[in-house]
């Protein structure tokens, strides 16, 4: 083994956080199942990214490859796997990502699981399979070696190989270097995302990032979600949002864990994003977890810093001009759908007492956000 | 047979039954029984919303069917009125309960796999075709879409003549239960609601014998949710559809008797039946004392109950007749006003005619044979359940006290509360699962090797193609100008947030497909996409 490859599988004690995507394919929402498993997951120290609900094949195994992560699992419970499946493992082969292993569960005939196994799916469960079963499954199947030759990952990643992009983030995450290598200098304007749990960060992001598309540009987004401190496990959910509509190689999302980073971003988060920057996108936008008055390191890994509120939101982040408040570059009040966003916004203004841009927005009638794109795009 | 020695085999599971061996008369406390539970028939309803209850008449026995073509259901529908069904009850594709025509890309691999393709007017002509829509009473499964089926429905009675106040049967329309547990939902919260308003505003001037709203608890429980949850969601729920229509500006005793609700049944025999019970209780006060309704029929809850198709088990698959009977029996004794019971197949597929006619069979037996008929709320004054049904209806005022303080059912959905609930309460019933707390026969103990032995309902993709095709000739063949107009109906009518109902009556009439028509409601209403909680 040279020394620019690196081993990731060997001890799972030591072993990074094994990452499942969970899909729903199809218009079944059935989804207690799949939530079950995702705090199962998570309560077993696994990273879980969920795609939410009404995903196409083609969407899911696009964000499987941006996500690299370690198994694709798959819920259907309107019985259309004989239809779906196969449709997963050809995206699967033209994607080149045969390395990520699919499991399924749901209402699946046991005729048909011989069948499903033999076409190239690893594991089908079935409503009361054991939970701590379907769990060992996915470690067994995430801790298999799959060595990344890192050398050749950065020379693919030079011939813009969207596989090499996602593989080198997982690089970084697992504390490994690239041995000297520095991603060229990009070009994006980085902007950070930032505000309180619930204030729609995600939302906001998948409106901006339609919008950003529209006009041409290339998107990237870095979301950043808590990891349990308890069992390293971590509920990934801010994919879940922009999911929406086909899905389209320049708008690049990537779900980062926080690990054991403080202030709201993820560990490394800078080399990330820089490498994310190197790739030639044309804004690269970060989301922090749900952030309080001091997390503020999103300042350090971007150029501007947009912070979210919400109507009625004054009580929790009191409009102090200290902490976050300071560091916004701008401010944008999100769900003004929502009663008392006039009052709210005078508020803020009074409170903030500077020039500061602020827009309100909506992303439930999506409403305001060209004036947001406007500025991001020009200023 | 391949038995597997389980350890534990005859000992009870360790789950609390009940915290003393038995209960006594002081355990009731202050317990009056005239005003707990007055006489059958009367305030408070506890013992039933009728005086004789069954000894005069039988519960509906109400089968969910549908699936596959228009022509297939009503096949199926026929075949159920000739063995002694009394009430039809149709199931929709997912393609349709989603709002969506059978082309749609999201619909593929699913075009009537779980319930019956309608897409247009011509579709539900065939779904009905031979049955007399004056002389049926017709349940329709749907939500988001629900104002555009009535008026499909409402479209094939104007056409074969029937008076629309003859129209007799429910449409489920319960969408703020999609919010929470069933994910059905297209529109945001609160255009959603408006929608469901519109069709009771409607059906209170046109339709008087038709169930406007079937506030569904099912679904909550079925996705998680304790008994007391599914108790409290459910009812405030309903309060949520009544306060939009006295805000409507309609009496609320003009379309409270119209609405009913459908709960589930799960395996906790006695706890079912108090929940039941309860529900009853706590809503004749919720609208003589909360909404100043005046009119008894305001007062009653009534109900439509289904077995839990979360309690069957793929493994010993006819293990599930018998829970299904069990669980018939509690909605029986909890005084339901009709019943489905679940087919001993459905968790492998949808039921074969021959599970279906044994599930039938199952409430056939339950009503001619065991004579639980004989008396009214026969578990009436029984310490335990009486303790029950007070435990339930406490927990389910502290709920509601919980909904007020976030301001109502709406604003609580925005702030993912239900879901979060919901969500908590089944992985904590896995965890319990998981840790052997809960048994499961057949599943956790008493396990067989070897795939379940019965034969399986085998759909073809077939209808599928043959549902596309009849799409798009519809498409090519029907009056472009009048669907145009239609269209643009729609929306104008949405912008100036009239009744929705008279537009969508008028394309259903235009050969409009529900796709189209939902569409152009979401240029106005916008989609939602999920709220906070996951």
């Amino acid at each position: 083994m040279s020394a620019y490859e690196s081993e990731l599988s060997a001890n799972p004690m030591t072993h990074p956080a094994p990452r499942i995507l969970l899909a729903k394919i199809g218009l079944d929402g059935h989804d207690r199942g799949v939530k079950v498993l995702a705090r199962s997951f998570r309560d077993a120290g696994i990273e879980v990214i969920y795609t939410g609900l009404w995903q196409t094949c083609e969407a899911t195994m696009h964000a499987a490859l941006q996500e690299d992560v370690d198994v694709v699992g798959v819920s259907l419970l309107s019985a259309a796997h004989m239809t779906v499946m196969p449709e997963m493992l050809r995206l699967r082969k033209d994607l080149g990502i045969e390395n990520i292993p699919l499991i399924l569960g749901g209402i699946v005939p046991v005729a048909d699981h011989p069948k499903l196994r033999d076409m190239g799916i690893s594991a089908v469960f079935n409503p009361g399979s054991p939970v701590d079963e379907i769990v060992n499954t996915v470690r067994d199947l995430a801790t298999k070696p799959h060595p990344v030759n890192v050398k050749e990952a950065i020379a693919a990643y030079g011939k813009k190989d969207h596989r090499a992009l996602a593989k080198l983030i997982t690089v970084i995450q697992h504390g490994e270097s690239f041995n000297g290598w520095k991603p060229p200098p990009g070009k994006a304007k980085v902007i950070g995302i930032t505000g309180a749990p619930g204030v729609g960060k995600s939302s906001f992001i998948s409106r901006i990032g339609k919008r950003l598309r529209d006009r041409g540009h290339k998107v990237a987004v870095v979301a950043v979600d808590p990891t349990s401190p308890v069992t390293g496990g971590a509920l990934l959910g801010d994919r879940l949002r922009m999911m929406s509509g086909a899905p389209d190689r320049d708008f690049f999302v990537r779900s980062l864990s926080s690990g054991d980073a403080q202030g709201g971003i993820a560990p490394r988060c800078k080399e990330v994003v820089d490498l994310v920057n190197g790739f030639g996108f044309d804004f690269v936008l970060v989301e922090t977890v749900g952030a309080g008055q001091s997390d503020v390191a999103i300042r350090k890994v971007t150029d501007r810093v947009l912070l979210l509120l919400m109507p009625d939101s004054g009580d929790a982040v009191q409009f102090s001009k200290a902490g976050i408040m300071e560091i916004a570059t701008a401010f944008v009040l999100n769900k003004c759908d929502l009663p008392n966003a006039d009052a709210t916004e005078a508020q803020l203004i009074s409170s903030v007492g500077d020039t500061r841009p602020l827009w309100k927005v909506s992303a439930v009638r999506d409403e305001g956000f060209d004036a947001v794109a406007d500025w991001l795009t020009h200023s | 047979m391949n038995i597997k020695p389980t350890e534990n085999r005859s000992k009870p599971t360790t789950r609390p039954v009940a915290d003393k061996p038995f209960v006594a008369p002081e355990d009731l406390g202050t317990f009056d029984p005239k005003k707990a539970l007055g006489e059958p028939g009367a305030f408070p309803f506890t013992r039933g919303v009728h005086r004789t209850m069954y000894r005069e008449q039988f519960w509906t026995m109400r089968q969910f069917a549908g699936f596959g073509t228009a022509e297939d259901t009503n096949q199926r529908f026929k075949y159920l009125l000739e063995h002694g069904q009394t009430g039809l009850s149709t199931a929709f594709d997912l393609p349709t309960l989603m709002g969506r025509d059978g082309d749609d890309a999201l619909s593929l691999g699913e075009v009537g796999r779980c319930g019956v393709a309608i897409s247009a007017l011509a579709d539900m002509r065939r779904l009905f075709d031979g049955i007399n829509l004056g002389e049926v009473s017709t349940s329709m499964t749907i939500n988001a879409p629900a104002a555009i089926i009535l008026a499909f429905y409402i479209a094939v009675a104007k056409e074969e003549g029937v008076a629309l106040d003859n129209l007799r049967g429910t449409l489920q329309n319960d969408i703020l239960k999609e919010f929470h547990a069933q994910n059905e939902y297209v529109f945001p919260p609160g255009p959603s609601v408006k929608l469901v308003v519109d069709t009771i505003e409607f059906c209170t001037e046109h339709m008087p014998q038709w169930n406007t709203v079937s506030i569904s608890g099912y679904h909550i429980r079925e996705a998680g949710a304790t008994a007391a949850e599914e108790l409290a969601f459910t009812l405030a729920d309903g309060m949520a559809y009544v306060e939009g229509g006295i805000a409507r500006g309609l009496d609320v005793d003009a379309f409270a008797p119209r609405l009913s609700f459908f709960f589930d049944v799960h395996n906790d025999f006695f706890e079912e039946i108090a929940k039941l019970r309860a529900a009853r209780r706590i809503w004749s006060h919720v609208m003589r004392d909360r909404f100043a309704a005046r009119d008894e029929r305001s007062w009653k809850l009534r109900m439509h109950c289904q077995t839990a198709g979360v309690t069957l088990t793929e493994q010993q698959p006819m293990n599930n007749l018998i829970r299904v009977a069990y669980q018939a029996m509690a909605a029986v004794l909890g005084g339901t006003q009709s019943l489905h019971t679940n087919s001993m197949d459905e968790t492998l597929a949808l039921p074969t005619e021959q599970a279906a006619k044994l599930a039938l069979r199952t409430q056939q037996i339950l009503a001619h044979e065991t004579r639980v008929n004989q008396t009214v709320d026969p578990l009436g004054g029984s310490y335990f359940v009486e303790k029950m049904t007070n435990e339930m209806e406490a927990k389910a005022w502290a709920i509601f006290d919980q909904i007020d303080a976030m301001g109502g059912v709406v604003k609580a959905v925005d702030r993912g509360y239900f879901r979060r609930c919901i969500a908590e309460s089944a992985q904590a019933e896995q965890a319990r699962l998981d840790r052997g707390e809960l048994k499961v026969v057949g599943v956790s103990d008493f396990i067989e090797e070897g795939p379940p032995n019965i034969d399986i309902l085998q759909i073809s993709h077939e209808t599928e193609e043959g549902q596309v095709k009849r799409l798009k000739a519809l498409k090519a063949s029907r009056d472009r100008s009048k669907h145009a107009a239609a269209m643009q109906r729609i929306t104008d009518d949405a912008r100036r947030g009239a009744n929705m109902m008279p537009a969508l009556i008028a394309a259903a009439e235009a050969d409009a497909t529900v796709g189209e028509m939902m569409d152009a409601m979401k240029t106005v209403f916008g989609s939602y996409d999920g709220g906070p909680e996951w």
